[in-house]
């Protein structure tokens, strides 16, 4: 009991224990959650020592949104049946418990053999299944895209699937978001200040033109008097 | 005004050398507005879409301006050979013309280069992408330039939206709208592919896994050659205008 309450205390504080579902390295996956999706962890040796080797087991990931209230439900509700876990957790998958003993190594991902291996083992992704829901026949665990802008809170329960009961679950997850997204109408697209070379450019060619129009015209200006002066002195001498 | 012979000759000599240079400077100008014109990158169909195509009308004003120039460099130095007054009235008042155009030019090219922002070809890029409900004939044909464009620059550049694939994450866009976040949260032309085309692995593509992405965005290569091509434009004008008016005098 004693054991207990330390790790409990210990999750407490640092979370130093993986009771809860836990997203995605963001080192890995960068782009988590997105706007209808978030990855998640899979719970790596969350039940040791809990599977007694007669019956089979399955991990089974329930999602809701924070708002809702987790009730108790029949281990099969689905997404539709909780309006997308408003109104309280949905089965969103099913896997086989992951293996505790070698875990993938995410330093494998570079490896471009092995990355599609890494991440089915490593990580599922919420709301990856854009036709399921407009499928009625579709046979499994149906996984729809998530809400934009919406908390959830995830759960992993260990299911003995022969007996059909739960045997140990997870703490339900720290809420996780999804992405808002943002007009394109809000981009702003005024250069503000305008660039120093664009102001020189402006300014000087600006004033030698201005310099240049004056001196032309003062130029014919002193030409036209000079010629005036010239013919009623009828000076004959040739303007050079 | 010169009062031995050898003065005179002095000072044909300068003005013949200084129309030299102008004549050259001309058909320099030309030829980077011709280079300009003619729009190595495909970059066109972008500024199309903006509305505001200005720079590329500062180059054509160049273009011609800077065959002006040639000619009139010609015309000036056989008006200096000869002593034509004449010739040389019509140099110096077709002289002026043309340096306010080409002071137009320059002006436009310089304001212009300013408002080639992140923000415009982001704006653009969200809205006129893979549209497929174009308002008009005349928007039909600014998204079709847009999108093939921007495939091309992705897949080309490997490169991924105007600062990064971020941009098709955080903002509502005709793409976002057509495509489903989960299975396309970028274009495919985005991932990394391999010889054939085919993107190295989608899901780390999707998931955003350094190697399988590319994070760099696209505006560099955009704004690059078209700042470094303005620039030309309007600095290199400013300096034959500069070099025109301590020549004449």
């Amino acid at each position: 009991m004693q054991d207990c309450w330390v790790v409990l205390a210990l999750c407490w504080l640092g979370q130093l224990c993986n009771l809860r579902p836990q997203i995605a390295n963001p080192k890995l996956a960068t782009n988590n959650p997105t706007f209808t999706t978030i990855a998640l962890e899979k719970p790596f040796c969350m039940f040791d020592g809990l599977q007694s080797p007669s019956s089979s087991f399955a991990v089974y990931l329930y999602a809701m949104v924070d708002s809702a209230i987790s009730n108790d439900k029949p281990l099969n509700t689905t997404f539709q049946d909780t309006s997308g876990g408003q109104l309280g957790p949905y089965k969103a998958a099913s896997f086989n418990v992951p293996n505790c003993a070698s875990p993938p190594k995410i330093a494998d991902v570079a490896n471009v053999k092995k990355i599609s291996e890494v991440l089915e083992q490593y990580l599922f992704r919420v709301g990856d299944d854009v036709t399921c829901l407009y499928d009625p026949n579709f046979p499994d665990v149906c996984n729809p895209p998530l809400a934009e802008d919406t908390t959830y809170r995830f759960k992993y329960l260990l299911v003995d699937v022969v007996a059909g009961i739960v045997k140990e679950q997870t703490l339900w997850s720290d809420p996780m978001k999804t992405k808002r997204l943002k007009q394109s109408s809000t981009i702003d697209t005024w250069p503000g200040r305008r660039s120093g070379g664009m102001i020189v450019i402006t300014s000087i060619l600006s004033t030698l033109m201005f310099f240049l129009v004056v001196g032309f015209l003062a130029s014919i200006f002193f030409t036209v008097i000079t010629r005036a002066e010239l013919t009623t002195t009828k000076c004959q001498t040739p303007f050079e | 005004m010169a009062k031995g012979d050898t003065g005179v000759r002095f000072f044909q000599g300068l003005l013949i050398l200084g129309n030299v240079i102008i004549g050259m400077c001309g058909i320099a100008l030309t030829a980077e507005c011709i280079f300009f014109v003619s729009d190595q990158q495909t970059l066109y169909p972008l500024l199309e879409a903006t509305n505001n195509d200005d720079i590329y009308g500062a180059a054509w004003i160049g273009i011609f301006v800077g065959f002006a120039l040639f000619n009139l460099s010609v015309l000036g130095i056989i008006g200096v050979i000869k002593s034509h007054r004449t010739m040389l009235l019509a140099y110096i008042i077709l002289m002026l013309i043309t340096y306010g155009f080409e002071v137009a030019s320059c002006i436009t090219a310089a304001t212009h280069r300013d408002f080639f922002t992140p923000n415009l070809f982001l704006k653009q890029m969200l809205e006129k992408y893979q549209n497929l409900e174009p308002a008009n004939n005349d928007d039909k044909w600014m998204s079709e330039g847009v999108t093939r464009t921007w495939d091309r620059l992705m897949l080309q550049n490997q490169c991924c939206g105007v600062n990064g694939p971020s941009d098709w994450q955080n903002y509502r866009s005709v793409f976002r709208n057509r495509n489903s976040d989960s299975e396309f949260p970028w274009p495919r032309q985005c991932c990394v592919m391999d010889v054939q085309g085919i993107p190295v692995d989608l899901d780390g593509c999707k998931l955003g896994v350094s190697g399988y992405y590319n994070d760099k965005g696209c505006y560099d290569i955009i704004s690059g050659p078209m700042d470094r091509h303005a620039w030309g434009v309007a600095w290199f004008g400013f300096a034959i205008l500069c070099w025109t008016v301590i020549f004449k005098s």
